[in-house]
């Protein structure tokens, strides 16, 4: 049906620029008996060329033979003596030829001129639609969105009507209602991978690409302007592009989701050898120093014997609290922290600790500063304990030998307020907030620094379980790190 | 004690130099300690070591880029101090020229064993001694014969050729990888599986009880160490 109509129409274009012809070599027979008298009827055959010469330019090589013919005709008919005769005389014949000839030459190559820029103009149109769809593919890298492109490219590249199913999504161009069966045909063709089934002048093809289904995509002309087979190569040439595209849009989430597999698995065993190493070596130094006793127990001065058994008894408690600190996690990860809250003197708990922290430090000077008196506050003294063991631990493994920890304790409104300050390296601005991420470990932190980046994200855990708060900050151009611990002063 | 010798000792926890030093120092060596890669490989370049006992773990770089690089120029003996389940670590590292390996935690006895069978192993070598005998076990290299307990045993080229390499450092781990190249040759690939089987055959003569073997022992997933006296 809409075939039919198509060659009615471009038979109807063909006969009008025949027609059109016949009206031009009308005019020249009006112009021509107009300037006769002046100009002499051998002269005015130019103007008859001129008739041919515009055909042959403007409609085409066959109006122009045409006009050519009818041009002669009505020269020779017209204007030359004797008139309205039909005698051919050899000018004529000269006349005759001359017009067929630029007929011939003019009609031909005006002809190729005008192919030619229209098949430029359709190529500019093939470039640009695929350059246009390429470019945005590259862009989109989502499937669904370049699913939707891909039918808008191609209701664009069939100037009709367009839709394609991609991953049981049904994407169509505009305000289209595709009726059942086409959806059905879709369905069954990417199944069957069948390529240009035609179904009410819709033409269907399979998406495939590297031997995988992707989907289908129907596309149906309204109006054919340019050469078909350019058209459809157009078609495919973008469906096979869209195609690549998506698959490789598939191709790249599928490897981020390995990659996101290989991340936690490296994650995984990162924390299960810091685990390993954190308790494996408290346990060596313990086990070393006990058999070095029991073996040269006799052969150590006193002195040698005691910092042996005190190194026992430090890497005991520092197991102990690598233990407890496990312990935490698991329960913060499972959500069973419960927290014995009760108001507790802050300043006899930093007594507490300091006194156990005094082996430990080193070169290190660890200084008190109590701000207030009377700092009570309410949480659970055990679990703050440990949150401050983790902050200290921390200004301990990241500061050089002969630097100063502060410790000061203050109210602040109706909290208390604990901070450390180091003097170590401390963390560049941006990286602040991520410091309390599970796993975190500083950039610009040693990477063979052992430590699972855990401590820090129990504090949080353990400081938000009680009610309180953990924040940090940088010493201002002094070099270090601040970190706060916030508990309420009164219950809650 | 006598002098045992120059030993530093490379670890970066302060409570495992802590509490080693005091053992080995009663031991018998002048203990050096380092707490970095980079200190260990400057100390070595000026002062020449007899032994050194190298954790894997270290701050500033890879315990076994230590080893390669102290390959490089020195022949001095190195103990690695491993975790025990870190086996393709301690397999990399004495592929890499590592001597022997340590599981953490120990015991200090074991620690001072390997050492002295390292020592003693460097020093036979040194000495380009022409047979191994310990209490069950002769193999003479000049001959190629072995006798267990006096009676000499028939072996075939391949089984004299692993005893001869683990004889060539009695008390020392030997990887599968080192036993292949030895006696498949370097470019062999033979897989382990090749060293299982003739291992097994080898204890069926060497062994009195196969099956509980004093002589060829396996170090897990490691490789093999013919018993020194000491093990015994």
């Amino acid at each position: 049906m809409r075939d039919y109509a198509l060659t009615a129409l471009r038979r109807h274009r063909r006969l009008t620029s025949y027609g059109l012809a016949v009206l031009v070599v009308l005019a020249a027979n009006l112009v021509a008996l107009l300037l006769e008298q002046w100009l002499g009827y051998s002269r005015v055959s130019m103007i008859f060329l001129a008739a041919v010469l515009i055909c042959a330019v403007r409609l085409g090589s066959g109006p122009a033979y045409l006009a050519s013919a009818l041009g002669f005709i009505s020269y020779n008919f017209y204007l030359v003596e004797p008139r309205f005769t039909f005698g051919i005389e050899s000018e004529d014949i000269v006349i005759l030829l001359v017009f067929m000839s630029v007929a011939m030459l003019t009609g031909g190559l005006a002809g190729r001129v005008r192919d030619e820029a229209s098949r430029s103009q359709n190529r500019a149109r093939t470039t640009a639609v695929l350059f246009n769809a390429g470019r945005d593919f590259a862009a989109l890298g989502e499937e669904s969105p370049m699913a939707e492109r891909l039918t808008m490219g191609l209701a664009e590249a069939a100037r009709g009507d367009a839709i394609v199913l991609m991953g049981g999504q049904v994407h169509k161009h505009s305000s289209l209602e595709p009726t059942d069966e086409l959806l059905t045909a879709l369905a069954a063709c990417e199944v069957a991978g069948a390529h240009d089934l035609a179904a009410d002048g819709w033409r269907i093809r399979a998406l495939w690409a590297e031997g995988r289904r992707l989907g289908a995509a129907a596309w149906r002309p309204a109006a054919s302007e340019g050469d078909e087979p350019d058209q459809t190569r157009l078609i495919h040439v973008l469906l096979d592009m869209g195609t690549t595209a998506i698959a490789r849009a598939r191709l790249s989430r599928a490897w981020a989701e390995i990659e996101a597999v290989e991340r936690t698995e490296s994650l995984r065993n990162a924390l299960l050898s810091s685990i390993s190493h954190d308790l494996r070596t408290p346990l060596a130094a313990i086990l070393a120093a006990a058999t070095s006793l029991r073996t040269f127990g006799g052969v150590f001065e006193p002195d040698v014997q005691e910092d042996l058994l005190d190194t026992i008894t430090e890497e005991a408690e520092r197991l102990n609290a690598f233990v407890g600190n496990l312990l935490s996690m698991t329960r913060l990860e499972a959500d069973a922290l419960a927290p014995q809250t009760s108001v507790f003197d802050v300043a006899e708990g930093l007594d507490r600790i300091l006194r156990r922290y005094e082996r430990r430090q080193g070169g290190r000077r660890l200084e008190l500063r109590l701000r207030d008196s009377q700092l009570s506050a309410c949480g659970d003294p055990i679990l703050f304990e440990q949150a401050l063991a983790n902050v200290l631990d921390n200004a301990l493994r990241f500061s050089p030998e002969t630097d100063l920890i502060e410790i000061s304790a203050s109210r602040m409104g109706n909290h208390v307020l604990v901070e450390v300050r180091d003097e170590g390296a401390g963390v560049p601005e941006a990286e602040l907030p991520r410091i309390f991420e599970k796993f975190y470990r500083s950039a610009t932190a040693n990477q063979n620094l052992q430590g699972a980046g855990l401590g820090l994200s129990i504090v949080k855990g353990l400081m938000e379980a009680m009610g309180g708060a953990v924040a940090a900050r940088g010493n201002g151009s002094q070099p270090g790190l601040t970190l706060s611990l916030r508990l309420p002063m009164d219950a809650p | 004690m006598s002098q045992g010798g120059h030993l530093l000792l490379v670890d970066d926890e302060p409570q495992i130099l802590r509490s080693l030093r005091p053992a080995l120092t009663a031991a018998g060596y002048v203990v050096t300690t380092a707490e970095t890669g980079a200190a260990a490989l400057s100390y070595l370049a000026g002062e020449p070591c007899d032994i050194v006992i190298l954790d894997l773990g270290l701050p500033d770089m890879d315990g076994k880029d230590v080893i390669v690089r102290i390959r490089e120029w020195s022949e001095t003996p190195i103990v690695v101090l491993s975790a025990r389940d870190l086996e393709l670590e301690k397999i990399a590292a004495l592929d890499l020229g590592a001597d022997d390996f340590v599981n953490k935690p120990f015991a200090v006895g074991e620690l001072l064993a390997r050492i002295r069978a390292t020592l003693r192993g460097r020093d036979l070598r040194l000495a380009g001694r022409a047979s191994f005998r310990s209490a069950e076990l002769e193999v003479n290299f000049a001959t190629r014969r072995a006798f267990v307990q006096g009676d000499e045993i028939r072996l075939t080229p391949r089984e004299y050729d692993l005893v001869r390499t683990l004889a060539r450092h009695p008390g020392r781990v030997v990887t599968h990888k080192q036993i292949i190249a030895s006696v498949w040759g370097p470019e062999a690939t033979v897989d382990a599986q090749f060293v299982r089987v003739l291992v097994a055959q080898l204890r069926q003569k060497l062994e009195e009880n196969p099956s509980a073997p004093r002589v060829l022992l396996t170090e897990p997933g490691v490789g093999y160490r013919l018993a020194s006296d000491e093990d015994a």
